[in-house]
């Protein structure tokens, strides 16, 4: 008869490995909005080739389930490579799971980038020129401030999406904290299926709750913009 | 001290503009009229090259440029010459209405903070806004958030402002104390060009009258050639178009 770990048990031990989700968790918001970002800038100035190359790119991570998406990059991507000389033979499963959520995160994010800069009224646009303001004075005084109170709830939304789909990780072998929720319960049989997959539920609900609490404070820090919709720009 | 020479600029098929010739001198109050889309707004915005006219000179004080191979810095000095009031007065939403004026003074004239304050307060008092140095422009009606583009405009201290229609966006009950802020800047000296559909306005104000149709100057002089004496046929036709309608609108109310 094996003695089934108590709750707390299985919560401090799928705890240990929590860093391992984190770790991939940031790294790909951080590195998915940069690559968001850039991908916006193609699209909205209208770059040729690379504007096809981000559509392409964008539509793919967008029609392609994430389970899909890290297959091809880990066992995919590296004999496809080295057929061009690039060797990524000891590409660690890690690795592979950033590379393939940054994408996701970044295509995904690409479209409400786009959105929320398209937001931007023209005649802002018109005002900061007509003074004489550099591209780049315009884009962090004036279009940046704007669009961000507009993206950060999509934003919000796509950071909920890449917490779930970190979940995914562990069928590339990657021993994040799904990874040891099913040894924990492949080690009993699957008699604790149950109490394990709850305990799993409710610390990627602190992972959600935490993230959502991030979207909503840098919300209320740019809510004083009042961005109105021009329905009330007539008169007082 | 601005002079333009045959400027041309088309939409696609559509010619806007077709040679315009303009010269102005230094102080002068220059009012376009016209006939919508006859490209009085379009001339306006090639100066400070917000549109990109197709040929033309310009020579504008010390700065001449050739439109056909402008570069990215003449753009800047065009611009950093001039000030520009929007119809839909475009102010920065994303900021109050001091940090308005004083945001091309930081970014663009590198003043410090506090002196782009100073001459801020010291401009909103002007326009009779001092009071909503903190608030932000969507709490403002029309006319005020107006008055405080005009600050904006005086703040960078050009040599030339570019009124842009600056009342048709505003309830007509807001247009008076608007146009009473653009006459007391234009007695202060500075060069005014200004497309207004306020004819009374553009009389009693302008030391020239520019009087356009289909992209091309048709007259211009002093106002009262212009209103009283003119020559021209078309100029007489929307005149008096203009006034007959705007009879049969006091006539009905």
């Amino acid at each position: 008869m094996i003695e089934a770990p108590s709750t707390i048990d299985i919560a401090s031990l799928l705890l240990q490995v929590a860093h391992i989700t984190l770790y991939i968790l940031i790294i790909s918001a951080v590195l998915g909005l940069l690559l968001g970002t850039s991908l916006t800038m193609i699209t909205v100035k209208n770059i040729p080739v690379f504007k096809q190359l981000t559509t392409v790119l964008s539509s793919f991570t967008r029609s392609v389930p994430i389970i899909i998406q890290l297959f091809i990059v880990y066992y995919a991507m590296p004999p496809l490579l080295s057929n061009f000389g690039i060797n990524m033979s000891n590409l660690s499963a890690i690795t592979a799971s950033i590379i393939a959520l940054t994408l996701y995160h970044g295509g995904y994010l690409t479209e409400v980038l786009r959105a929320a800069y398209k937001a931007v009224d023209k005649g802002q646009h018109e005002a900061a020129d007509s003074f004489g303001y550099t591209p780049i004075q315009k884009f962090f005084r004036i279009i940046l401030p704007q669009v961000v109170p507009v993206a950060l709830p999509g934003w919000g939304n796509a950071l909920i999406h890449l917490i779930h789909d970190t979940s995914l990780v562990f069928a590339l072998g990657v021993a994040d904290i799904m990874g040891r929720a099913e040894l924990i319960a492949a080690a009993s049989y699957g008699m604790n299926q149950i109490q394990v997959f709850i305990i799993v539920a409710a610390i990627y609900i602190i992972f959600t709750f935490l993230s959502d609490g991030l979207v909503r404070l840098l919300e209320r820090k740019t809510k004083k913009y009042k961005l109105d919709s021009g329905l009330n720009t007539g008169g007082a | 001290m601005l002079n333009i020479e045959n400027l041309k600029l088309s939409f696609g098929e559509k010619e806007v503009l077709k040679g315009v010739n303009l010269s102005v001198d230094k102080g002068d109050v220059v009012t376009f009229i016209g006939p919508s889309g006859t490209g009085k707004t379009t001339i306006l915005k090639c100066i400070n090259y917000l549109v990109e006219p197709h040929e033309g000179r310009m020579q504008m004080g010390s700065i001449s440029v050739d439109f056909k191979k402008i570069n990215k810095k003449e753009t800047l000095k065009l611009r950093r010459n001039t000030a520009m009031v929007f119809q839909q007065f475009n102010l920065f939403k994303n900021k109050t209405v001091v940090e308005n004026v004083m945001d091309a003074q930081i970014a663009v004239q590198k003043k410090s903070k506090k002196e782009a304050y100073n001459k801020s307060m010291e401009l909103l008092d002007k326009v009779g806004l001092s009071d909503k140095e903190k608030d932000y422009p969507s709490k403002l009606s029309g006319g005020q958030q107006q008055r405080v583009s005009i600050a904006r405009a005086l703040a960078v201290e050009p040599d030339i402002i570019l009124f842009d229609e600056p009342t048709s966006s505003l309830d007509p009950e807001l247009v008076d104390e608007v146009l009473k802020v653009i006459e007391s800047v234009a007695k202060t000296g500075v060069t005014i060009l200004l497309v207004t559909h306020e004819m009374d306005f553009a009389r009693k104000i302008s030391n020239k009258v520019v009087f356009m149709e289909k992209g091309k100057v048709i007259e211009e002089g002093p106002p009262d050639q212009i209103f009283e004496n003119s020559e021209n046929e078309r100029t007489k036709q929307f005149l008096k178009k203009f006034y007959s309608e705007n009879k049969e609108v006091l006539e009905v109310r």
